[in-house]
C-alpha cells in the first residue's frame, strides 16, 4: 500500500474560501495591493510621457556614437548616411573604407558622389522633379572621426545636389526652442 | 434594561473591499508594452550652411561687397589643435586652451565650451547693437584631425546664444594656425 499523500491545501490568499476551510477564529490572508498599484500607477505616468506615437524614425547604428547637443530640430526621414571610424555607409551599404589614404586628402569623394548621384537620379526619374524636400540628407557621425572626414562626406554630398545637410546628434536637456 | 446592546450592534460589519485585480491585469499589459516601445533617448538635427573655402591669403575676410553685413563681418569660431577662439573676420579672441579629458578609457582634448558660449553671447549682443541686424550665421573653421564631438559641442554652444545657421570648414593645422594669428593681430 502507498503511504498516504499529504493532504493538499491550495493556496487561497484569502479569496474563494469556502466554509470548509474557514473555522471560527481563522484570519483572511490578503494581499495588500495598494503599494503596488501606487508604484505601476507611477510608472505607466512616466512611460505615457515619455511614450511617443511618431516613433524613432531612425535606428542608429552600434558601429557608432552619437555627439550630444541641446538642438531640438526634430528628424525627418531622409536618406542617411552614417560615418562610423571603419566605413561610410549609405542607407545600409558601405560606400567607402576609412583608411589614412581617405584621411590625408580634401574635397568629395568620388564613389560617394557615384552612389549619391545614384540616389538622386532615381529620385529624379521616379518623381521627376527634385524638390528642395528631395535635397535634404541625414548625417550620422561617431564621436571620435575626425573633422575631415566629416567634411568630406559633406562635400560629397553638396556635389550631388544634396544641398541641405543635417547632421544627427542625440537630444540633451537645456535646449534652446 | 440592561440588555444594552442592540440589533444593530451584533450584525456583522462588512468592510467595503475593491477588486484590483482587473487594475493589476490592466497594468501588467500595459507597463510591457510601454517599456518596449518607449524611446528614451532622442534624436535632433542640426542644419548646417553652406560655407565657402577659407581663403588664408585674404585672412578669411570676404572682399565680395554685394555680400550681406552678416556675410562680410563672419562671425567665427576657430579652433586649432591647442586652442580655441572666436571672433568676426576683424579679429578674433582667445577663449581658452585645450585640456585632456578621459571618457570611456578614451583619452582626447577638449576645450571649455561653456566659456565659448558665454564669449559668444557677447560677441553677438555687441555686433546687433552696432550692425542693427539679427545675426545667426557663423563659421566653424577647425583642423582635419579635430574630434567631430568638438566641433558639434563648439555648433551648440554658438546656437545656444542665436547662431543658428552654421557652416564647418576644415583645413590643415598651419592654415588654421595661420588664420588664428592673424586674427589675434
Amino acid at each position: 500500500m502507498s503511504a498516504p499523500s499529504k493532504r493538499h491545501v491550495p493556496l487561497l490568499l484569502g479569496y474563494n474560501k469556502t466554509k470548509a476551510f474557514s473555522r471560527k477564529g481563522d484570519k483572511k490572508a490578503g494581499l495588500n495591493l495598494t503599494s503596488m498599484i501606487d508604484m505601476f500607477t507611477i510608472l505607466v505616468v512616466f512611460l505615457l510621457k515619455s511614450y511617443s506615437a511618431e516613433g524613432q524614425l531612425v535606428t542608429v547604428s552600434e558601429a557608432l556614437t552619437l555627439p550630444r547637443a541641446t538642438s531640438e530640430q526634430r528628424i525627418e526621414m531622409k536618406l542617411e548616411i552614417e560615418i562610423n571610424r571603419e566605413a561610410v555607409v549609405v542607407d545600409g551599404d558601405p560606400v567607402v573604407q576609412v583608411d589614412q589614404q581617405l584621411l590625408s586628402t580634401g574635397g568629395p569623394i568620388p564613389s560617394l558622389v557615384t552612389r549619391l548621384d545614384d540616389h538622386m537620379e532615381y529620385t529624379r526619374q521616379m518623381k521627376g522633379t527634385i524638390t528642395e524636400d528631395e535635397q535634404k540628407i541625414n548625417i550620422q557621425g561617431d564621436v571620435a572621426i575626425p573633422a575631415v572626414l566629416v567634411q568630406r562626406v559633406m562635400a560629397s554630398c553638396s556635389e550631388a545636389g544634396f544641398s541641405l545637410q543635417n547632421l544627427e546628434v542625440i537630444k540633451e536637456e537645456g535646449g534652446r526652442p | 434594561m440592561a440588555q444594552g446592546a442592540t440589533k444593530r450592534s451584533h450584525r456583522k460589519k462588512h468592510q467595503a473591499e475593491l477588486d484590483l485585480l482587473p487594475v493589476m491585469n490592466l497594468f501588467c499589459v500595459i507597463i510591457p508594452f510601454l517599456l518596449l516601445s518607449a524611446s528614451f533617448l532622442e534624436i535632433t538635427t542640426i542644419t548646417m550652411s553652406q560655407t565657402q573655402g577659407i581663403n588664408p591669403s585674404a585672412g578669411g575676410a570676404v572682399t565680395d561687397l554685394a555680400k550681406s553685413e552678416e556675410e562680410r563681418v563672419q562671425a567665427k569660431v576657430v579652433m586649432t589643435d591647442q586652442e580655441l577662439f572666436v571672433g568676426t573676420a576683424f579679429g578674433l579672441t582667445s577663449v581658452g586652451r585645450s585640456f585632456q579629458v578621459r571618457d570611456n578609457g578614451e583619452t582626447y582634448a577638449t576645450f571649455d565650451f561653456d566659456q565659448l558660449e558665454q564669449m559668444a553671447g557677447e560677441m553677438r549682443d555687441t555686433l546687433m547693437n552696432h550692425y542693427d541686424i539679427e545675426f545667426r550665421k557663423i563659421v566653424v573653421l577647425t583642423t582635419e584631425t579635430m574630434r567631430y564631438e568638438n566641433v558639434i559641442r563648439a555648433i551648440d554652444a554658438v546656437g545656444k546664444v542665436g547662431f543658428t545657421e552654421p557652416g564647418l570648414q576644415v583645413a590643415p593645422s598651419g592654415s588654421v594656425e595661420g588664420e588664428a594669428e592673424r586674427g589675434l593681430q
